[in-house]
């Protein structure tokens, strides 16, 4: 205790004598200024003490004293009261002013959640009134309308969320918009919050609770007085209107051309709709109980066909032979043109490249033309029965050739083959003897032309065997023999579609065996039999646009479509015509769409083919380049299993 | 009001038409040619649907209307004509010829 108060005392001495010491230098600094310049160092030192005095009745320290302290505590902060003293040793003006407080918002953090943030949708009500939905969430621009600067303060009191003055008794001029106190202090949460916003209600969502109070039924005096209201006839009036026309319209969108879904819908496809039945066309007068014998469809106008009938046993007065053209194109029942002549008619033709004749064979071997254009229901021109021409039953009659050099090619069962010149029938330009090795002729019941030739051809004849012939040339006649038939040959056909690839060396034929055979030219053997039917089958014809499809017709009245590409073994679509008749000839019309078939009532049947089953599509060719080799392995594999078999 | 029938009758006679149905505005059928399961069905179904497709048309654009709404499905085709009060409803198979 002792010592501090000695320590206490020391240091007071201490800074007496520290004080004395600077004041001492100050005096003496004092004095040589005073000394040196005693002008300004006077007013100085008055002002000094007068500042100082008014600094003491202030109740601030001296100067001095300041002083002091400053050196004790030398800190940057108090550098500034060292200016603070220095300028004032300047005279400062000071005014009083007016302190404005201005409170300015902090700026508003907006945040969004991560939710959606739509607005309500808001549904809309039966009378057409929005629903005063739930509060909007969102930017606070929605939330608090009331900050906007030009409108708050001169809202209408009638709106509920104007601003509530906290002060009714101000007035609007003392409106001032530097003063933002009332705008922050109205607000009754205080600062605007933003608040979380929630995910938008759908129209679902709503109706979902509406439904259960729905599903009421109308009375029927409600009814009737709906169905009274002449608003609700108007209604129906223009609205029928307009669905009457969507109703017609039956277009197709879906509609795919490329053939992709193909596939697809011919599994849902019934088989009755490949093949369906146009129309028949019949004749009480000439058609009736006469065997259909031919049929040919014109090129210059596709709605024509011409069909040649056999003789009428009932009616021994009528010619005995018919040939008709129909229109397919109208409604009408009854022929375009009825042809007679006297012979009954094996085989009819439209001559290729005049459209006005029709050409004629007979079962007498003469050879008739008729023309549409005289009057005549009678031949215009005729072959003579004599030897030159035919005197066997001409069943094949074929106009080959071009549009400047063609000739009417006549074959008779008695292998004797003409070419004739249309112009000029009373004598054959040309004739020749179809014979088989020396002498024995052919009975050739059919025979048609390659593709695009007018040299080769092939005839299936009475004796169940096929032949390749020449017209000209050094291999003039018969060549080649083709075994493999156990019936006399019915029908006999070239392959003919253009495409990619070129099939015209194959051919089918039918017989009296049941059964139809497929061929190439190139190789003895068939490459396929068809053994479908159970009768004979009296005709079959390759279709004019599809490589690998051919119809068929069989004494059961059945009417077969193969398709190689897909079957085989059987038919791909097929149709029996019901009256139990026998179908003797069939006929594709040149767009491969329909198909005309005789049978031997005098009934001719059109059927329309289904439209993805007669069009190709383009990968046909190369499949069917396939399953031709497919079936001659088989062949090979049959012929090797038939070999084995004999040993 | 024998114009009405006629007129739906020879909607109804159309080639390809399953039926002809008019609802009112609340989705409560009024004449209808199918039987009343399969119309209220349709009733309730496709005038939600409609009245769906209408708010979307206005939405998009305010002064644009719903004037016909058709849906095409794999088995047939569903037609919708909207009225200011009504709506017909017609169901047709097309027929792919």
């Amino acid at each position: 205790m002792a010592d501090r108060k000695a320590e206490l005392e020391r240091k007071k001495a201490r800074l007496e004598q520290m004080r004395r010491e600077r004041q001492e230098k100050v005096r003496q600094k004092a004095s040589p200024a005073e000394g040196g310049d005693d002008t300004k160092s006077k007013p100085q030192k008055d002002l000094r003490s007068e500042t100082d005095d008014l600094l003491r009745n202030l109740g601030i320290p001296e100067a001095s004293t300041v002083q002091t302290v400053v050196t004790k505590s030398p800190s940057g902060g108090e550098e500034v009261v060292h200016t603070v003293k220095t300028s004032s040793r300047s005279k400062v003006k000071l005014s009083l002013c007016k302190v404005n407080e201005t409170s300015i918002a902090p700026r508003e953090q907006v945040s969004y959640s991560k939710e959606t943030q739509t607005l309500n949708a808001e549904p809309v009500d039966k009378d057409g009134s929005s629903q005063q939905g739930s509060p909007r969430f969102g930017s606070p621009k929605f939330s608090h309308p009331n900050l906007e600067w030009d409108d708050e303060f001169f809202d209408d009191d009638d709106d509920d969320e104007v601003l509530v003055y906290d002060d009714p008794q101000r007035s609007d001029d003392e409106a001032d918009t530097d003063s933002m106190d009332q705008g922050v202090d109205s607000l009754p949460s205080g600062m605007p919050q933003v608040k979380m916003v929630d995910p938008a209600k759908t129209a679902e969502d709503l109706v979902k609770k509406e439904e259960p109070p729905v599903v009421r039924e109308l009375t029927e005096e409600e009814k009737e007085l709906i169905l009274n209201d002449p608003e609700f006839n108007t209604f129906i009036s223009k609205t029928s209107r307009i669905m009457e026309r969507a109703l017609a319209e039956n277009y197709d969108i879906l509609i795919d051309y490329s053939g992709g879904d193909g596939e697809n819908k011919e599994d849902d496809l019934l088989a009755g709709e490949r093949l369906k039945l146009n129309r028949t066309f019949y004749d009480e007068r000439w058609s009736r109980h006469r065997t259909v014998t031919s049929l040919d469809w014109s090129i210059q106008h596709p709605e024509l066909l011409v069909a040649s009938y056999n003789v009428n046993e009932d009616a021994p007065h009528d010619p005995d032979g018919i040939a008709l053209i129909w229109n397919n194109k109208f409604k009408k029942t009854t022929p375009e043109y009825v042809f007679h002549c006297q012979s009954a008619l094996m085989s009819t033709c439209f001559a290729k490249f005049h459209p006005n004749l029709v050409v004629g064979g007979t079962y007498s071997g003469q050879i008739v033309l008729w023309d549409n254009r005289v009057n005549k229901r009678t031949p215009i021109q005729r072959t003579p029965l004599s030897a030159a021409a035919h005197t066997h039953p001409v069943y094949c009659v074929n106009v080959v050739g071009t549009q400047n050099a063609h000739n009417l090619i006549s074959v008779s069962t008695d292998g004797k083959m003409c070419s004739w010149s249309l112009d000029m029938l009373s004598q054959p330009q040309d004739s020749m003897e179809l014979q088989h090795k020396q002498s024995k002729a052919v009975a050739v019941t059919s025979f048609c032309f390659l593709s695009g030739d007018v040299n080769n051809f092939v005839v299936g004849a009475e004796d169940c065997t096929v032949y390749t012939a020449c017209r000209h040339g050094s291999k003039a006649g018969i060549n080649e023999a083709f075994d493999g038939h156990q019936g006399p040959i019915t029908a006999i056909d070239a392959h003919s579609v253009p495409g990619q690839i070129d099939f015209s060396p194959y051919f089918l034929t039918s017989s009296f065996d049941w059964t139809i055979k497929l061929w190439s030219i190139k190789d003895q053997k068939y490459i396929h039999s068809f053994e479908d039917n159970s009768d004979y089958v009296y005709g079959v014809e390759w279709s004019p646009i599809h490589p690998a499809l051919f119809a068929s017709v069989d004494g059961n009245g059945r009417l077969d479509l193969w398709h190689l590409n897909n079957e085989t073994e059987v038919p791909t679509a097929s149709t029996v015509i019901d009256g139990n008749v026998a179908l003797n000839t069939c006929r594709w019309h040149q767009s491969g769409h329909h198909i005309s078939v005789g049978d031997d009532m005098g009934k001719i049947h059109i059927y329309d083919v289904g439209e993805h089953l007669a069009n190709p599509k383009s990968g046909e060719w190369s499949k069917f380049v396939h399953t031709i080799q497919e079936l001659k392995q088989h062949a090979a594999e049959r012929e090797d299993d038939s070999n084995l078999a004999l040993r | 009001m024998s114009e009405v029938e006629e007129t739906l009758k020879r909607i109804q006679s159309h080639r390809g038409v399953q039926g002809t149905i008019v609802v009112n505005s609340e989705g409560i059928p009024i004449r209808t040619t199918l039987d009343n399961s399969t119309t209220v069905q349709y009733a309730g179904l496709i005038h939600q649907l409609a009245q769906k497709a209408r708010s979307t048309v206005r939405e998009l654009d305010p002064q644009n209307d719903l004037t016909f709404l058709r849906i095409r499905s794999k088995k047939n085709e569903i037609m919708c004509a909207p009225g200011n009060e009504y709506i017909l409803l017609v169901i047709q198979t097309p027929d792919a010829s």
